[in-house]
């Protein structure tokens, strides 16, 4: 119930936001509304452009129009054919528009006119002239009576050479098939923007498509990906370089999964395995002890051979499960200044019971304080010296020294044994839960493995770090280093 | 010694009650919650054992009643659980012990003697076992007369078991007693000790005061 009205609000979301789109989808809408900005602007100022330059023709072609009848009226007043011509006839040359002409007196009598005018456009009609030496204005335009758009411009021209007299001028061309030619052409310009505004829309699809391919392939290999083929990787195929860092981070993930993976399942392994021995123990022992009939002192000797099993399966447990709190996040640690050199005492204490009923010396040197769990830290030093007292043959030597770095960053503090040391092979996983070596289960055989895992996960929890080093026949040395607790 | 054991576990509370009985304590053991807070609440006793997990109603809040209701019988709890949270929450609902399991019956025998042993009791500072005599003030050691060459620790060590006759003390607790070792470990630095000890204390005489009891630890005690 919940998850789909969880689905919904994203989907509401996904409407309104623009960061809950898919990039696709992203791309294609930016894409297109660019192009589309790019296509109107180029339309409208196109349109713009021969608007405006069919007035100025039609502007012009009347302004001539008026200065030739002005020539006229000045140069030659008398003429009256010339003006006749220009004015009757004129209008009636232009095959495919229409142009009128009309002179009058200064109180506005008609003198002359294109015949047909009065009818159509009447004198009251035009715009106030333009004065006798000024060029005419740019016309208007008027609906007239026979439903034609024109162009109407009026001026005032001179009669004769300096008499004062004047004559008004009145020009009209029809620009109505203009008109029609502007509207067609707007259609025209509209449909081919709709049609540009879509087809740059799916060609933006088309391009945002291609250039997420590599991302949808990048999810598919992802998605091959099981636990069981966690070998995959995906950095070494032809990725575009914006992938290839998202492609070698991601290989970087598989390999540390793959590695806690193995680790994982090679745990699991040991821990089956090392609960194989004592299991199979106790289940052998009971099952010959019932066999036939015991004596008293039969029985009781299995019952504490069991008891052993037991003991060192419950021993186990303790300390997977302190292994495991160490992992979680709740690990919280008690940190406490304390003298290093102390505590390692009591703990070599502890430990010199062994050592001396087996001749072995330890050495305690060095000082400094430390900021750390003491139980913890015991611990760790305890596991160290009885892992080296383990190793180490009569007559030999374990050196425990406290170093505190001299800007009081940091305690390291060695254990050193003159024992028999660990094969290199070794080595690198000896921190490993449950990880003993042959000669180790041989020699130690009720020892559990996680000794060195747990000194591993006490440094960790106190962000420290574990190093070991070690010679065949020679010894090794374990070194925790403990940071600053600030 | 009156003691309840409330637990589920069939198997664990028989051997409890098994233990506990041969132990000198008088056992009732309920399985579920409900009864167990009615017998806990009705009945007097000296101690109850509570187990967290239980059905019905778990050890939290039987123990929310019982302290509720103004009793204050001690209360060991044990648990499957081992995070520090349930130990903090189990003594701040009034808990006296916490036992994880596994544990080994010595020690929740140890946690319980203990318990009940609570209260004003004065430590003698002589303490007699046979023919040996423990000088707790001045950290001597006497046996048949003889004077014992004891180390600290090893006096420490002896003085625990005498002063615990008769208890078998595990491993892990003499560790913790005597090194303040407390935490698991897997040396055999105890049996060590111990076998040190027999060789200064015991092996001279011809009365052995130290056994071993095998898998489980070390009892001092006249047989």
């Amino acid at each position: 119930m919940s998850s789909k009205s969880d689905e919904n609000t994203i989907e509401h979301k996904d409407r309104l936001n623009l960061n809950y789109w898919s990039i696709t989808r992203r791309l294609t809408f930016l894409y297109t509304l660019s192009a589309s900005g790019i296509l109107v602007i180029a339309t409208v100022s196109l349109y713009w452009v021969l608007i405006n330059n069919l007035e100025k023709e039609d502007n012009q072609f009347i302004v001539n129009k008026i200065q030739v009848l002005r020539v006229i009226l000045q140069e030659r007043p008398d003429n009256l054919g010339a003006l006749e011509e220009e004015v009757k006839w004129e209008g009636a040359a232009l095959r495919f528009t229409k142009y009128y002409a009309r002179v009058l007196d200064e109180g506005k009598h008609t003198l002359i006119e294109t015949p047909g005018m009065g009818n159509i456009i009447p004198v009251s009609l035009f715009p106030a002239p333009s004065g006798v030496t000024e060029n005419p204005k740019n016309g208007i335009k008027q609906r007239s009576r026979d439903g034609r758009t024109y162009l109407l411009m009026a001026a005032w021209a001179e009669v004769g050479h300096l008499n004062g007299k004047k004559q008004l001028l009145q020009a009209a061309l029809d620009v109505s098939p203009e008109n029609t030619l502007i509207a067609e052409y707007r259609r025209k310009l509209s449909f081919v923007l709709i049609l540009g505004i879509l087809c740059s829309a799916a060609a933006g699809f088309l391009v945002a498509k291609k250039g997420m391919q590599p991302l949808e392939e990048i999810t598919e290999t992802v998605q091959r990906i099981t636990s069981t083929r966690l070998n995959e990787r995906i950095g070494m195929m032809q990725w575009p370089r914006e992938l290839v860092s998202l492609a070698t981070a991601f290989d970087n993930m598989l390999e540390r999964l793959e590695d806690s993976f193995i680790r994982l399942s090679q745990f699991s392994a040991d821990l089956a395995h090392e609960l194989r021995t004592p299991i199979n123990n106790l289940m052998g022992e009971a099952e010959v002890a019932l066999s036939r009939a015991r004596t008293p002192e039969e029985y009781r000797q299995v019952l504490e051979s069991s008891l052993e099993e037991y003991t060192r399966l419950s021993h186990m447990i303790d300390s997977l499960l302190f292994l495991a709190r160490a992992e979680s996040a709740e690990a919280k640690i008690e940190r406490v200044l304390f003298d290093t050199l102390k505590e390692i005492e009591s703990v070599r204490e502890f430990h010199n019971v062994i050592a001396e009923e087996q001749g072995i010396e330890i050495t305690c040197h060095g000082n400094g304080l430390l900021k750390a769990d003491p139980i913890l830290f015991r611990r760790a030093i305890s596991n160290l010296l009885s892992n080296a007292l383990q190793y180490t043959p009569q007559r030999g030597r374990i050196t425990i020294s406290v170093k505190q770095s001299s800007d009081d960053q940091s305690v390291e503090v060695s254990v050193s044994d003159t024992g028999s040391g660990i094969e290199p092979e070794h080595l690198a996983r000896i921190f490993d839960r449950f990880y003993r070596d042959d000669r180790s289960r041989s020699q130690y055989p009720k020892g559990t493995g996680l000794g060195f895992a747990i000194v591993k996960s006490i440094m960790d929890m106190h962000g420290g770090t574990v190093v070991i080093q070690s010679e065949p026949n020679k010894g090794s040395t374990v070194t925790l280093r403990f940071p600053s607790a600030n | 010694m009156r003691i309840l054991i409330i637990e589920d576990e069939r198997k664990t509370a028989a051997y409890l009650r098994k233990g506990l009985t041969e132990n000198g304590f008088v056992v009732d053991i309920t399985n579920d919650g409900d009864e167990g807070l009615f017998f806990a609440t009705t009945h007097e006793y000296d101690l109850i054992i509570l187990d967290v997990m239980l059905p019905e109603r778990d050890g939290w809040s039987i123990i929310a009643e019982i302290r509720r209701g103004g009793k204050q019988t001690p209360v060991l709890f044990l648990t499957a659980r081992d995070s520090v949270h349930d130990r903090v929450r189990g003594l701040e609902l009034g808990a006296d012990d916490y036992l994880v399991k596994p544990f080994s019956f010595s020690e929740l025998l140890a946690r319980v003697r203990a318990i009940l042993r609570r209260g004003p009791t004065r430590q003698p500072e002589i303490l007699r076992i046979a023919d040996m005599e423990i000088n707790l003030l001045r950290h001597k050691a006497i046996r048949g007369g003889q004077h014992l060459d004891l180390t600290p620790k090893e006096f420490t060590l002896l003085s625990l078991l005498v002063q615990r006759a008769g208890e078998v003390l595990s491993r892990t607790m003499i560790a913790e007693q005597v090194w303040d070792m407390n935490f698991d470990s897997d040396t055999n630095v105890v049996d060590v000790a111990i076998r040190r000890l027999r060789r200064k204390a015991d092996d001279p005489f011809e009365k052995k005061l130290i056994h071993t009891i095998r898998g489980v630890g070390y009892v001092l005690e006249e047989r």
